[in-house]
Formats: C-alpha cells, structure tokens, sequence
C-alpha cells in the first residue's frame, strides 16, 4: 500500500484517539487518581505511539513515549498526579495533533516553542512540576470542519422504506378533476413524483461500500499482525473502486479476518527467509475486487510459502485412509479443497498445516450463505489464493431493458453489443438467435421481433465473435439503458435456472436479469 | 398464542401473528415466468423482495377471490420472505395452542388450519418450476 494511503489511515486513527484522550483527560481531572482511567489514557497515547513508528515519524514517537513515561507512573500509582500535570498532558494531546495534522512533522513556530517547553517538562519528575506556578490555560480553538458525519446503518434502511412508502402513494392518487389539471396541478404531481423516485434512488446508493474502505479496515490489524509475527508484509487493493452492498461486505468481515491472518501468520515467510529463497523482503497481501459477468470476484493471494501438501497428503492418509495411488488421482483443487472440511483443523494443528484448515470450514460455510463459493489455488514456495465468488449483489449497473409479453427483462449494458430493428439486414447476421419465448415457456402468440439485442462475444465464454454474427435475444420493445439497483435471487427465483437477479428501476419498478451463461447454455 | 386468521380456498387458515410483518395493497405484482402456477410474481416492498404466493392455487384450488386487487399478506421469517393472498382476511385471534391441527377460534366454533412459514416455503421449494 502507498505511503499516502498508510497515512491517510494514520490521521483517521490518530484523531479518533486523540479525541478520546481529551475526554478521559476531562474524566481524570476530575479523579485524579483513577488508576484505571490512566491505563486508558496511557493505551490511547501508546496505540498513536505505535502508529508515528510504523511510519517512521520519529519525533512524533518520542513526544509520545515521553507522555507515556508519566501516565505509567499514575497508572501504576508510583507518583500522585494533580491538575497542573493534567493540564499539561492537555498540551501535550494538543501538540499531538499539530503533530497528526502535519503528517508527523510540526513547521508553526509556536509549536515548536510549545513542543520543546513540554518536552522539558516531561523530562523532569512530575513532582518537580506540582511545584510550580499555576500553569495558564491555552483556550482551544474552535473544533474543525465538519464535513462527514456516522450513520447508523438502520436509519439508511429506515429512510429507504419511508421513501418507498411515499412512492406508493402515487398509486392511491385520487383522479384529477378538468379544472385541477387546467390549474397546472398535474404537472406539479408528476415533477414531484419524479423528484422522489430520484432522491429514493439516490438514498438506495448511501447502502454502497467502495471496496477499498472495506480493504483498508484490515490494514492496521495486518500492520500489527506483522509486526507480532516478525514478518514485513504490504497490503495491495485493486479494483477498490467498485461497489459492493454494505450488508454484504459486512457479512464478509469475518471470513476475510481469517484469510488475512492466516496469510500473515501462515502464508508470508519471515525476511531472511524470503531473501534466501529469491524473493524480496517484504510480503505482500493483495485483495483485488472484480466483476466478471454476473459475479462480485473478491480474490485474497499473497506471495508466501503456499499450503503444504505433504502435511494435507497426510491428513488424507491418516483421517480418510487414502493410498498414495487414490491421492495422486485427485486434481489439484480436489486436493486444496481439503483443507475445507469440517474436521481439518485439528487435523491442521497436529501437523502444522500452516494453520490454514482452522475455521477454513467457517468461511466456507460463511460464503455459501452468501450464494458464493471459494476455490483454492497455491503452489509450494509461490504463494496462495483464495478466489471468492458472490452472486450480483445489491449494486448500481446500467442495463438495457426490454419487454417481452408480460415480462420485463435486462441484460447488463456492458454486455451488449448493439440493438438492431428485427426486420433490418443485419440482424439477419446474427449467428445464433435466442428463442427467449421458448425458453421461458410463454404461450402468448406474438411472434413480431421488434429488436435484435446483440450481445457482446465478453458476455459468455461460449458466444461465437459477434463479426460474424453472436447470439442475439428477441425483444418486443426496447424500454432503454438506465440503472438498475441489482439485488440477489431469492431461493425460490433461482430455481428457474436462467436470472442472475433482479433489477429495481429509479422508479421502483422490476426487472429480471438474465443470466447470459446460462442462456447461453439453454440455447446450446 | 395470537394467530391471523384468513380464508383461502373454502378453508380458515392460521399463522402465528408474529410472523405477519405488513398487509400491502395497491402493490403491482410483477410475473416471473418458469414459476410454479401458484406463483404470481414479485414484489418489491420497503426495501426487500416478497415471492408473492396466490394462496388459493397454493392449496391446489381456484385462484383467490382476492386475486385481482389483492392485499397481500406479507411473512418474514429468518431469512425469507413471502406474500400470500387469500379470498378474505379475518383477523388476529387468541387461541389455545394445542398442539394439534386445528384451532377453535369463535364462539361458532370455527376451526382454522394452522400453517407455519417454514411449512409453506418447504411445499413452495418443493414444486416443480416451469409449469406456468
């Protein structure tokens, strides 16, 4: 991870401790020997302490370690604090922040006078200091810009059905008489409809999570991870600009916790190690985000030792009583794959299996709730990865909409080709049309195809190159390429075997997104 | 225990009140081809998704009266979530929870079949899709 995205992460921790410093320091004045309250202010300073050295921000370090020193020596009651120490440990939390604002350096003279006067201080015996003067109080300067605020995510939710509740209305407007559409009323009621199916819209997107948010919740606890396991690791997140539905990344925090450890603690080899073996020093953790047709790929690799076979050959040996002939027959995922089972992990702990089958079987089962599945990929001293599929999940995509009968159905604009008139020569190119009608059993008699929806070669694996013609879907009309919030099947839907979801229009309305692969299949 | 009470296919059918969540009207019900013919369709209610079953066709009878203006009688229940619609709604009424198949629940001594949520998604998975 670059050095601005580590401290960007810096200032958003740094501030929230130094924030709840002030508070307990307001707590303390108050109990000046609270031993416990000293431990907490003690712990905020040391976790900021942490965070300058991991960055080298060495002068921040030691104003913090001096801070320290004192708030050891109430915490443990060595020495008795009163309201002049206090005070100065205000100035100090204050400099702190000077010192967060600008990256780890302080350039204002008047902190720097502040910086070395404090620091004299704090070299001293706090005692020495209970004899001085009443130190004068430095009033604080109004707080800073508020610019974002914290949502609880139920209020979102809360909000979203209010609004739709509101849309719904719509439907038991009262018919309008001549005179009040004469009057313009109407028009009012439609612009104001349509303004709400906006802001309904647009609230429905505050469920949207970038993925690089949700990466870099892990940073700081692979920092510690790596520094507690004496292993120089990097985080890299790719594709961190799409987004997913906060409900389902939610979901994931857990399982991608395990994965993240166990490739810290298991995967990634300490140093000298690596440099023996050719590669550079620092490890490196990559979480990369994708989407590939229907599907959210969230893929975890790094680039350590790998899984160790031979302790899985002898799981496979022990536990399941397999040959060396049946285990050589097994294909490499098969064999990755057993790390998944239910009963792997104490197995893993008896043979050292680099930890990976403990809660293996957890996250397997954590995505499948999901509607996912995981496969292993690893090879022995180049590294592993976890490759996580997730069905569309609730999302903003742009598809073409279009009726046929009495459905309304889409396919993802990034999949399609062009859209021709049915009767045009063109069309005529297509080398392989879907009977969608067929396909989905409607039994109404229109047979007119008003348009030809080409779909790219891209959508599906097995579509022949559109140049010459691909699969192309009859539509009765074309209702237009908008956004669409794409939220997952139910069991029920997804029995049909031919939707990838279902489409919510700014409007409210539904649509059901085919699922091309499986057309594909269908029609093959 | 508190049951709602409502009538579907010349029987009064009841389900633990706790598991009613909204009665909606004036929804429109979208069609999903490949669906069992009980299945009427979709609907999309306060931010969640309802596979809204026509109770009467459920119960391997004629459509509900109630199937052209329905209201909609909407469960959740763990993770799932289903619209029935019925001829008729009665109520929510106290009864005795007897452990059996039927619940007196007037002074006429009308019975209703008690059903649960789990009971109606377990036939709903179970039905053969693309019959329609």
């Amino acid at each position: 991870m670059e050095l601005d995205k580590y401290q960007k992460i810096f200032i958003q921790e740094s501030s929230k401790y130094l924030d709840e410093l002030d508070t307990a320091l307001i707590k303390v004045e108050k109990n000046l020997q609270d031993q416990q309250l000293w431990g907490d202010i003690h712990g905020k300073i040391h976790s900021v302490k942490g965070m300058a050295r991991a960055l080298s921000m060495t002068d921040l370090a030691t104003f913090c370690h001096a801070m320290e020193s004192w708030c050891k020596l109430f915490q443990d009651g060595t020495k008795i604090p009163d309201e002049r120490i206090v005070q100065l440990l205000f100035d100090g939390t204050d400099l702190l922040k000077a010192f967060v604002a600008g990256k780890g350096n302080i350039s204002e003279p008047e902190d720097l006078e502040r910086l070395r006067s404090i620091s004299e201080d704090l070299a001293k015996d706090p005692e020495d200091l209970v004899d001085r003067a009443e130190p004068e109080i430095r009033l604080s300067a109004a707080p800073g810009k508020i610019d974002r605020i914290r949502v609880d995510y139920a209020l979102i939710e809360s909000l979203l059905a209010r609004s739709q509740e509101i849309m719904l209305l719509e439907k038991t407007l009262p018919p309008l008489t001549q005179e009040q559409i004469s009057a313009g009323l109407g028009n009012w009621i439609n612009h104001y409809i349509s303004m709400l199916k906006s802001l309904y819209f647009q609230l429905a997107q505050l469920r949207l999570m970038p993925v690089q948010d949700f990466g870099e919740l892990f940073a700081k606890t692979i920092r510690d991870l790596a520094k507690s396991y004496n292993r120089d690791v990097t985080l890299e997140i790719v594709g961190g600009e799409i987004e997913v539905d906060i409900g389902l990344m939610d979901r994931l925090r857990e399982p991608f916790m395990h994965l993240l450890r166990n490739a810290v603690a298991h995967g990634i080899e300490p140093s000298g190690e690596r440099e023996k073996s050719g590669k550079t020093r620092e490890g490196k953790i990559v979480l990369e985000a994708d989407r590939r047709g229907d599907q959210l790929i969230l893929t975890i690799s790094d680039d350590g030792r790998g899984l160790d076979r031979e302790a899985i050959s002898a799981y496979l040996k022990e536990k399941m009583g397999m040959s060396h002939q049946e285990m050589n027959a097994l294909s490499n995922e098969k064999l990755l794959s057993i790390i998944c089972r239910p009963d792997f992990s104490s197995a893993g702990e008896t043979t050292q299996l680099a930890g990976r089958g403990i809660g293996m079987n957890v996250i397997v089962q954590a995505i499948k709730y999901l509607g996912g599945n995981m496969k292993i990929q690893s090879e022995p001293s180049k590294g592993t990865r976890f490759i996580i599929s997730l069905p569309l999940s609730l999302s903003i995509i742009y598809a073409v909409l279009f009726r046929l009968g009495n459905y309304i159905l889409a396919i993802p604009t990034s999949h399609v080709e062009s859209i021709e008139n049915g009767g045009s020569k063109s069309s005529e190119k297509v080398e392989q049309l879907c009977d969608l009608r067929s396909l989905l059993r409607m039994d109404d008699e229109t047979k007119a195809k008003g348009h030809i929806i080409r779909l790219r070669q891209s959508a599906t694996s097995h579509i022949p190159s559109s140049e010459n013609g691909g699969l192309g879907i009859a539509a009765d009309a074309i209702i237009g390429n908008m956004p669409l919030m794409a939220i997952p099947l139910g069991e029920l839907l997804a029995k049909t075997g031919l939707f990838a979801g279902v489409g919510i229009m700014e409007n409210g309305d539904i649509s059901l997104i085919l699922d091309l692969e499986k057309i594909q299949a269908a029609v093959a | 225990m508190d049951i709602f009470i409502f009538e579907s296919a010349g029987h009064y059918i009841g389900i633990e009140a706790k598991y009613i969540y909204r009665i909606a009207d004036n929804v429109s019900i979208v069609p999903v081809p490949l669906m069992p013919v009980c299945y009427e369709g979709l609907i999309y209610y306060r931010g969640d998704l309802f596979d809204v079953i026509d109770m009467g066709r459920f119960m391997e009878k004629e459509a509900s009266t109630l199937h052209d203006d329905p209201y909609i009688i909407l469960l959740k229940w763990n993770a799932e979530k289903v619209g029935l619609i019925p001829d008729r709604i009665v109520g929510i009424k106290w009864v005795e929870d007897n452990g059996g198949a039927g619940a007196v629940f007037n002074k006429r001594g009308d019975t209703a079949k008690l059903m649960t949520p789990d009971g109606i998604w377990k036939k709903l998975t179970g039905l053969a899709h693309g019959t329609r």
